[in-house]
């Protein structure tokens, strides 16, 4: 046990709440504190150096010592203080950190789908095989679809284009035949003009057809180009469809991160709590080890100055540091 | 006991024309076995026909052939001009031949056709590129400014003007396709609203040649050999359409072909057709006319191998044709029919016309190794020619019975100092006796021409008219059946037959 100049000894409870938070808790007394015998140490130990010592002490010596001493020791103290205060700062900081470092978190959907938060802060998502297994149907369909829709339009046109003409053939014979009979009638099937090639009727008929093959063929282009963008569409639909497990296990990981959040959120307020509770603490701690050192400072400085205060004043007067030294010089 | 004669009057004989198809014992006396040279004369007598004298003087571009074509260029300002063609070249004038062949154009034939159209005349005939006259000179179509589609194609031996068109057909190699062409542009076969139709689907029994063409009552009329088609609508030839078929009547030749006004005419392989002009019914009924003597033409046309002309003349009441390869010609009186709807008909033997046309004056053209002739006058280029007129035979109501002829008096109007010869036979015998006498002279008083002399006075005193001469003549012999004939030669005046009287006794019942 020191001689008591140093600081406060906690109490139970409080070691035992700062152990709990990861604080540091020492024993203030169990602290380097210069004592008495320290400084005699200091002074050179040993029956000559004790009775020198002794002799100078008795010669007033003593009293200097003793405040010098105590400075010293104030000094000492008050470097060790700072030292101690960066301690256990970074002791503290190191705590926290710890305190607050992130906790790996799972969140669970309902059909089966994890994420899953690793604690070196990676991230993994996994949706169940069910839906896995459909969206790898939706994203090959899409890729089908994409596929399809970056081919080419002209054999489609060209298909497009027979299957009506297959279509509208008969009735185009229909009228060819009944046109010639018409024709037939008139007695007009040879007629050939420059005008219109051959009969007007003829001509128009033709004409008639060309446009039907005309738009047929158009529409042949828009259908094919239509289909187009329906494969695009659905190749577009079937891939937002194969993203649509993994945006519905996103939006159900919202609540599960809200709730991780708010436990992140307690702990840092916790973490805090610890930091400013034991950064108190140790402001109380660095703040009584202050004040010992300025009692001992203010001690060696008082016995000081009544060693130079009583025999200084005249110019007979004793010097106790010049005549410890002299000691020390003589010997 | 002497019996009495029995006058058998023969008045106007064979005011009915020619009739060879009835039997002779049943035929009407007005009919006549032979009436050679002869016409209808304007009060229904049978008369000579008139000569031709000739206009032109110069012939010299045509040699010594004829004048296969005539043809009237008429220009829209009125004006008139005479084309003709022969020997290989054409030609312009009437009095002089002028060769209007274009420059290196060499003519193979000269059966040609010329059409006026748009103010130009164009020459159509069989492989030849066609030729236009413009009223200066002649050049071929081809070369016409803006003359499109002028090829072989449309080298055509039929060519009609109508509906504002040129209409071209019987091309070789193409006898069932008419072209017509661009709208008032008769160089335009390719161009504008031209064009063609093939009637190879259209001919009633399958198979036809297109031989002439015809636009009558506002129709298209296409003659093939032995069918005919009719259009409606051909203002558009586009869309005009078939109107009428005819089968089994066609046109032998492109120049038979004549319009009357309200009769199409045409030669058929069974005689002499027309197409009546109904308006109202708008149909085209097809008769014949030449009924009485149908074997004649078909055997005419069996052997004819050279061509044929044709004419029509509202002014002479006729319509000539001719079978030029066999210097036949019939001439057909248009003024009526007979019961049966056949024209009268009268024969022209030995004719050497090769080619007519009818003027805008009325007057009619003739083309022979001369030049061009005129219809006028009674001599053929100051030649007679002979007038013949036979009858059927004639029973006189009684064929079972003897006739034995005693006095012919024939009544003869006109003649100047010719010789009348008749004749009879009996029993169908084709050896005629003969007895002849001589007209009386007549010399016929002409506005402004002196009677007595170019300085005589007066000028013109009498006129005697024109002479009528009746004759009696002693007649032998006799027969169930008799033929009475007259023959005389033109030369110079008009002969008429008036009536013949015979007086004949009647004998026993053979």
């Amino acid at each position: 046990m020191s001689n008591g100049l140093m600081g406060i000894n906690p109490t139970l409870d409080f070691q035992r709440q700062m152990k709990n938070q990861g604080g540091i808790l020492q024993d203030a007394t169990d602290g380097d504190v210069i004592g008495t015998e320290e400084v005699m140490d200091m002074a050179g130990g040993g029956t000559s150096l004790t009775d020198a010592l002794l002799s100078f002490l008795g010669g007033g010596g003593g009293q200097g010592l003793a405040g010098l001493g105590l400075l010293t020791s104030a000094y000492g103290r008050l470097g060790d203080i700072g030292q101690r205060g960066l301690s256990l700062g970074q002791e503290l900081a190191q705590t926290q950190l710890e305190q607050a470092a992130f906790r790996p978190y799972t969140v669970t959907t309902a059909t089966g789908g994890q994420f899953m938060a690793g604690p070196e802060g990676q991230y993994t998502m996994a949706v169940s095989p069910e839906e896995q297994a459909l969206r790898n149907q939706l994203f090959g369909g899409a890729g089908q679809f994409y596929q399809q829709a970056a081919m080419p339009t002209a054999d489609r046109e060209a298909e497009i284009f027979e299957r009506m003409r297959t279509t509208m053939s008969p009735e185009e014979e229909r009228q060819r035949l009944a046109l010639e009979e018409r024709l037939a009638a008139q007695g007009r099937l040879g007629v050939r003009t420059a005008q219109f090639g051959g009969a007007p009727e003829q001509f128009a008929l033709a004409q008639a057809q060309e446009e039907a093959r005309n738009r047929a063929m158009l529409g042949a282009m828009q259908q094919a180009q239509a289909e187009q963008r329906q494969q695009a569409a659905l190749g577009q639909q079937y891939l937002m469809g194969s993203y649509l497990p993994q945006q519905q296990m996103l939006a159900a990981l919202s609540p599960g991160q809200t709730a991780a959040a708010q436990a992140q959120q307690a702990q840092l307020y916790g973490t805090g709590l610890f930091g400013e509770a034991t950064a108190s603490g140790i402001d109380a701690l660095l703040a009584s080890g202050l004040g010992q050192a300025n009692l001992m400072g203010a001690a060696g400085t008082g016995l000081l100055a009544g060693l130079f205060g009583g025999s200084g004043s005249g110019s007979g007067g004793s010097n106790p540091v010049r005549d410890l030294i002299d000691y020390f010089r003589n010997r | 006991m002497s019996q009495e004669l029995k006058s058998i009057n023969l008045i106007a004989p064979a005011f009915k024309g020619v009739n060879t198809e009835d039997s002779p014992l049943a035929q009407d006396p007005s009919f006549a076995d032979i009436a050679d040279n002869a016409v209808i004369d304007k009060r229904g007598r049978i008369a000579a026909r008139k000569g031709f004298e000739v206009i032109t003087t110069d012939n010299t571009p045509l040699g010594s052939n004829a004048l296969t074509v005539i043809h009237e260029f008429e220009r829209v300002s009125g004006s008139t001009e005479i084309l003709s063609a022969g020997n290989n070249k054409l030609f312009k004038g009437t009095t002089t031949l002028t060769d209007i062949t274009p420059g290196g154009y060499t003519i193979n034939d000269n059966n040609w056709k010329v059409v006026n159209f748009n103010n130009k005349a164009y020459f159509f005939q069989r492989e030849q590129q066609p030729v236009v006259y413009d009223g200066t000179s002649a050049v071929l179509l081809s070369t016409v400014s803006g003359a499109a589609g002028i090829t072989s194609a449309i080298y055509g031996n039929e060519v009609l003007s109508a509906f504002g068109r040129l209409w071209v057909a019987d091309v070789n190699g193409d006898k069932s396709t008419v072209y017509w062409s661009d709208l008032l542009i008769g160089h335009d076969f390719a161009g504008g609203t031209s064009g063609s139709i093939n009637l190879d689907k259209v001919w009633p029994d399958g198979y036809d040649e297109i031989v002439a063409l015809s636009a009558h009552n506002g129709l298209l009329i296409i003659f093939g050999r032995h069918s005919i088609v009719v259009y409606q609508g051909a203002e558009a030839p586009a869309t005009m359409t078939l109107a009428d078929t005819i089968n089994g009547v066609g046109c032998v030749d492109r120049d038979t072909v004549q319009y009357t006004g309200t009769d199409v005419l045409f030669l058929s392989h069974t005689g002499l057709r027309s197409f009546r002009r109904v308006i109202q019914e708008k149909s085209m009924p097809i008769t014949s006319l030449s009924k009485t003597i149908t074997k004649d033409i078909v055997a005419l046309l069996q052997t004819e191998t050279e061509s044929f002309r044709s004419l029509y003349s509202p002014e002479e009441n006729f319509y000539l044709i001719t079978f030029a390869g066999q210097t036949t010609t019939y001439c057909f009186d248009t003024r009526g029919t007979l019961e049966d709807g056949s024209y009268r008909v009268t024969r022209w033997p030995s004719s050497i016309f090769k080619s007519y046309k009818r003027l805008q004056s009325g007057e009619v053209y003739i083309g022979t190794t001369h030049g061009i002739s005129e219809y006028r006058g009674y001599k053929d280029n100051n030649d007679k020619y002979r007038f013949r007129y036979y009858s059927p035979s004639l029973t006189f109501g009684d064929a079972a019975r003897v006739k034995f002829l005693k006095k012919i008096k024939p009544t003869i109007v006109g003649a100047n100092n010719s010789t009348v010869f008749m004749k009879f036979a009996y029993d169908f015998n084709t050896v005629y006796r003969t007895t002849e006498f001589t007209t009386g002279s007549q010399i016929p008083a002409f506005y402004a021409v002196n009677e007595f002399g170019p300085n005589s006075v007066p000028l013109s005193e009498f006129t005697a008219g024109q002479l009528t001469n009746q004759v009696s003549l002693n007649a032998a012999g006799g027969g169930t059946s008799v033929v009475v004939g007259l023959e005389s030669d033109i030369d110079g005046f008009q002969l008429s037959l008036q009536e013949i009287n015979i007086l004949a006794l009647i004998g026993k019942v053979l």
